[in-house]
């Protein structure tokens, strides 16, 4: 069966998207798919909320959506009028190390959709009056996330895990922050992040590599990397030296969001490839993995359980999620942390890690049988500095990993003692029984109200 | 439901959560026998491009649609049941939806557990399943050489399964924590849960797909192998598959394993018509929440009805991109942070919904003005030709991108399969959203947005000043 899905794999290696470098320094590829009149154009920047200055945090956010908000020669008004003239999709994504501008657009409309993303992208005007609008409206979104439980609960653990280190800062900012920023500020980080040696071109569709390849050499002459500091890397984060728990307090829950975790792997570490295999057997996403099992199959504690690793040019996070109702938090609890000290004294079983090896092989194509997942690949690969093609090398390392690397990874990664807790629930009714749970000091317990950024 | 963090689990789930379907699941007649092997012979329709459908129906009630698409050594196979939470009763709601969850579970020929893993260890994508009002699915997408494995899993589940008390308790478990997750602790979910049942009174649509609380605290592991009985069967599915796969191959393939199930004689029951609405409702909720928060709904028809493409240009007019108008009036103007609407897809008549996420310190008064302005302006003034062109390119658009991978085609294929019993339709209303009038809008606006048909939830935050 294994020998089967390399094939399987091989096969799609063969799809892999052309790379192209032209003269200036920025990276193009694109796949050309006929097979629906649509074309999709991602214009990624090689740096992200990272970036962001002490003080100015969702800065780098502000300024890719400040991009959509006026050119020298057009208003927000005039942009939004012609992106949906033409039955197009421009947005912006900010992740930690990426400032990514998604285009999407009907084939026939592609010229004109590429003159327009080369404008936004070359002369944006940062007008004031929409820079106070948009403020307006990220404070408000900001404030509206943190009425949601699990988006609240994933902002509050990122903070906690990875205290003042910029991975723990969020995207959006703070509206502390968010409400002090400048036109000034956001234009200076402009000029900082946008700019030919940060870019890289990915898209697929229905329109030829050559346009793409033009238009991409276009946009890098508009940008060219002039006296612009070179942006330092972030340090590497290091996990607190105990482990602690953080409440997220909010009345009245009947479920608590939960999230157990510590620092995280690079994706080109060498332990990497058995780190994935044996996440996999704890609580990669399938309903044989022990978490799962115990938490949900087994128990019916949670609607979901899993654990996964996120990732960056640093290592992130490693996590388990899951929420439970708040009459069983404290016993999930104690479930997540024991199975979690468990795998890190014995590791994973030998029939576990025949499933998870299978599994992950047999699957891997998924991971660039789409177009649309080639191109996500490629951004990846490109922002995270991995090696080309390293996303469609995932069944080649993991049929090479054996189980003694695996649990060999696990001990040496997994810090138990140095886990970071957090759960939103309703302190008054659990702290005792959470701290309980935890294998916490009372004075290594922190509560936050849900307010609080 | 399986909650692997997935983005295509995530877009599913949500889906699942705020969009309606539909399906008349109540097939009834006579216990059929399969005397004969063969189905009818598949037809071919076209779909988008060069892809085309084949069609199969089988003596047992089962259909067919295979989409042949060599991209990639791939194939998604779905499984659309039209059965959904509008086939339950009153004391049961969630019944449908829960034993959607008790279809991972044991088979006469598959220990608990067994599903999944058989599954998993070949390379399964995207095993999941969702419920609606209309419908129940069940997904997944596998490497090519594992047609005959799939479809030898899903016709025993289809037939033999088994529910047992420890394992229906146990599921039933993480069906209430679905609920705490999705509607109980979730400001959106609880909202839009209280505007259906403010909506509708006597029809289905009035209880949340994923049930009452009180009704999921009585279920019994009876009352799902009562369900299963009653709609499980040949004749109340269709399979779709879309891959690499050969059209004659498949229909063997399913020929093999599902001819010889038999069709079953589901109860017809009389689904209760919702009466007019007559005077607006309006509901409003304190939650812990920090900026407020407002939905609004307006009754009208079900899919198939030929006023839907007019609906679906108007949705397009009023929210379709930021140059639209509600766009323009309340995040423009800094009333609101974000605002949709959404004219769902359902079988029986049934919303079309506008939802506004307030700015700090505007109020959900404000919205509702704005939104009944633009309301009025529609069954006053036609839509301009360039606005219609707009609305047009967006929904062409979405249409296509909406086609955009084998599981996205599977998907459009079953939906429109499980609301109408013919996909055809969905085609056909792209072509008609072409020709509609800035006439035909007004029309509709005119005939289904009026006071009378509109409902309201509102959300405050705990401890604020109600305006």
């Amino acid at each position: 069966m294994k020998r089967n899905f390399i094939a399987f794999s091989i096969l799609f290696a063969a799809l892999a998207l052309p790379a192209a470098m032209p003269a200036h320094a920025f990276e193009m590829a694109f796949e050309e798919d006929s097979s629906l009149p649509i074309v999709y154009v991602n214009l990624a920047i090689k740096a992200g909320a990272v970036t962001d200055p002490a003080g100015q945090s969702g800065i780098t956010n502000f300024m890719g959506e400040m991009l959509l908000r006026g050119t020298r020669s057009k208003t927000k008004e005039q942009i939004d009028l012609a992106l949906d003239q033409m039955g197009a999709r421009l947005e912006v994504e900010t992740r930690a190390e990426a400032l990514i501008v998604r285009g999407a657009v009907l084939s026939s409309q592609l010229e004109p959709f590429l003159a327009l993303m080369r404008e936004i992208a070359s002369e944006p005007s940062f007008p004031e009056a929409e820079i106070r609008k948009l403020k307006a409206e990220i404070v408000s979104g900001i404030l509206e996330e943190l009425g949601n439980d699990s988006s609240l609960e994933g902002r509050r653990f990122s903070r906690f895990l990875f205290e003042g280190h910029p991975y723990g800062k969020p995207v959006l900012g703070t509206v502390k922050d968010v409400t002090k920023l400048t036109r000034t500020k956001i234009a200076a980080q402009y000029e900082r992040l946008i700019h030919d040696l940060n870019f890289v071109v990915v898209g697929e569709g229905d329109a030829h590599e050559g346009t793409m390849h033009a238009w991409s050499t276009d946009l890098a002459r508009l940008r060219p990397t002039g006296s612009q500091a070179v942006i330092a890397q972030v340090s590497t984060p290091v996990n607190a030296p105990i482990r602690r728990l953080q409440i997220v307090d909010k009345p009245e829950r009947t479920q608590t969001q939960m999230d157990v975790g510590q620092i995280g792997v690079r994706m080109t570490d060498r332990d990497y490839f058995p780190l994935y295999l044996g996440n996999y057997a704890f609580g990669g996403g399938s309903f044989s993995a022990r978490l799962m099992s115990e938490i949900r199959v087994k128990r019916g504690w949670s609607y979901g359980a899993y654990s996964s690793f996120r990732q960056g040019l640093k290592p992130r996070s490693w996590q388990a999620h899951l929420f439970p109702a708040a009459k069983d938090a404290p016993a999930a609890l104690a479930e997540t942390v024991k199975l979690i000290e468990e795998l890190h004294a014995k590791g994973i079983t030998h029939d576990e890690f025949d499933f998870a090896q299978r599994s992950l092989v047999n699957s891997s194509g998924f991971m660039y049988n789409t177009p649309k997942k080639r191109v996500e690949n490629t951004v990846l690969e490109r922002t995270l500095d991995l090696p080309q093609g390293f996303m469609q090398g995932y069944a080649k390392e993991l049929s090479l990993v054996t189980l003694e690397q695996v649990n060999g990874a696990m001990k040496n990664f997994l810090q138990p003692d140095r886990l970071a807790i957090s759960v939103l629930g309703t302190a008054a009714d659990l702290k005792d029984a959470l701290t309980k749970a935890a294998g916490v000091q009372t004075k290594d317990v922190l509560v936050v109200p849900y307010t609080e950024e | 439901m399986n909650p692997k963090p997935s983005a295509p689990f995530i877009a599913i789930m949500i889906t699942a959560c705020l969009v309606a379907a539909a399906a008349s699941s109540c097939a009834s007649g006579p216990k059929t026998t399969p005397s004969a092997t063969t189905s009818t012979a598949g037809e071919v329709v076209p779909l988008v491009g060069s892809a085309k459908v084949h069609r199969y129906t089988y003596p047992n009630g089962l259909k067919l649609l295979v989409v042949e698409d060599h991209s990639s050594p791939t194939f998604a196979y779905q499984t659309w049941f039209r059965i959904g939470s509008r086939d339950e009763i009153p004391g049961k709601t969630g019944l449908a939806h829960l034993f959607e969850h008790m279809m991972f579970k044991e088979t006469k020929n598959h220990k608990e557990g067994e599903f999944d893993r058989i599954l998993e260890a070949v390379g399964v994508e995207g095993e999941n399943a969702f419920t609606n009002r209309d419908y129940t699915a069940y997904i997944q997408e596998l490497p090519k050489n594992q047609l005959d494995l799939i479809a030898s899993l899903e016709s025993d589940r289809m037939v033999n399964l088994l529910v047992n008390e420890q394992s229906f308790r146990t599921e039933l478990e993480v069906v209430q924590n679905e609920r705490r997750f999705r509607t109980e602790n979730n400001p959106d979910g609880t909202m839009y849960q209280d505007l259906f049942g403010l909506a509708f009174e006597k029809h289905p649509y009035h209880w949340p797909v994923i049930g009452y609380q009180a009704d999921l605290d009585k279920m019994s592991a009876q009352n799902a192998m009562d369900f299963y009985k009653t709609y499980y069967s040949p004749n109340h599915a269709t399979i779709v598959v879309v891959g690499d796969v050969d059209a004659g191959h498949v229909h063997d393939v399913i020929q093999k394993y599902y001819g010889g199930l038999l069709a079953s004689s589901a109860p017809s029951h009389d689904i209760p018509v919702e009466p007019t609405q007559d005077a607006p409702r309006r509901e409003s909720l304190k939650l812990n929440i920090q900026v407020e928060k407002i939905v609004l709904a307006y009754h009208i028809p079900g899919i198939a009805d030929a006023d839907m493409p007019a609906i679906d240009v108007l949705q397009a007019v009023l929210s379709g991109g930021k140059s639209s108008r509600l766009y323009r009036a309340l995040v423009d103007t800094g009333i609101a942070s974000s605002v949709d609407s959404e004219d769902i897809d359902d079988k029986d008549p049934t919303l079309f919904i506008i939802g506004v996420n307030l700015q700090k310190g505007r109020h959900a008064t404000q919205a509702e003005s704005v939104v009944l302005r633009e309301i009025a302006r529609l069954t006053s003034e036609l839509v301009g030709d360039k606005e219609l062109e707009r609305a047009r390119n967006k929904i062409d658009f979405g249409f296509y991108e909406g086609l955009g991978s084998a599981y996205l085609k599977a998907q459009f294929l079953g939906k429109y399969e499980a609301l109408t019993k013919n996909f055809e339709l969905g085609l056909l209303e792209q072509q008609r959203i072409q020709s509609v009038t800035p006439e035909q809008i007004m029309e509709v606006a005119k005939k289904y947005f009026m006071p009378s048909n509109r409902s309201v939830v509102s959300a405050f935050p705990k401890g604020g000043k109600q305006k």
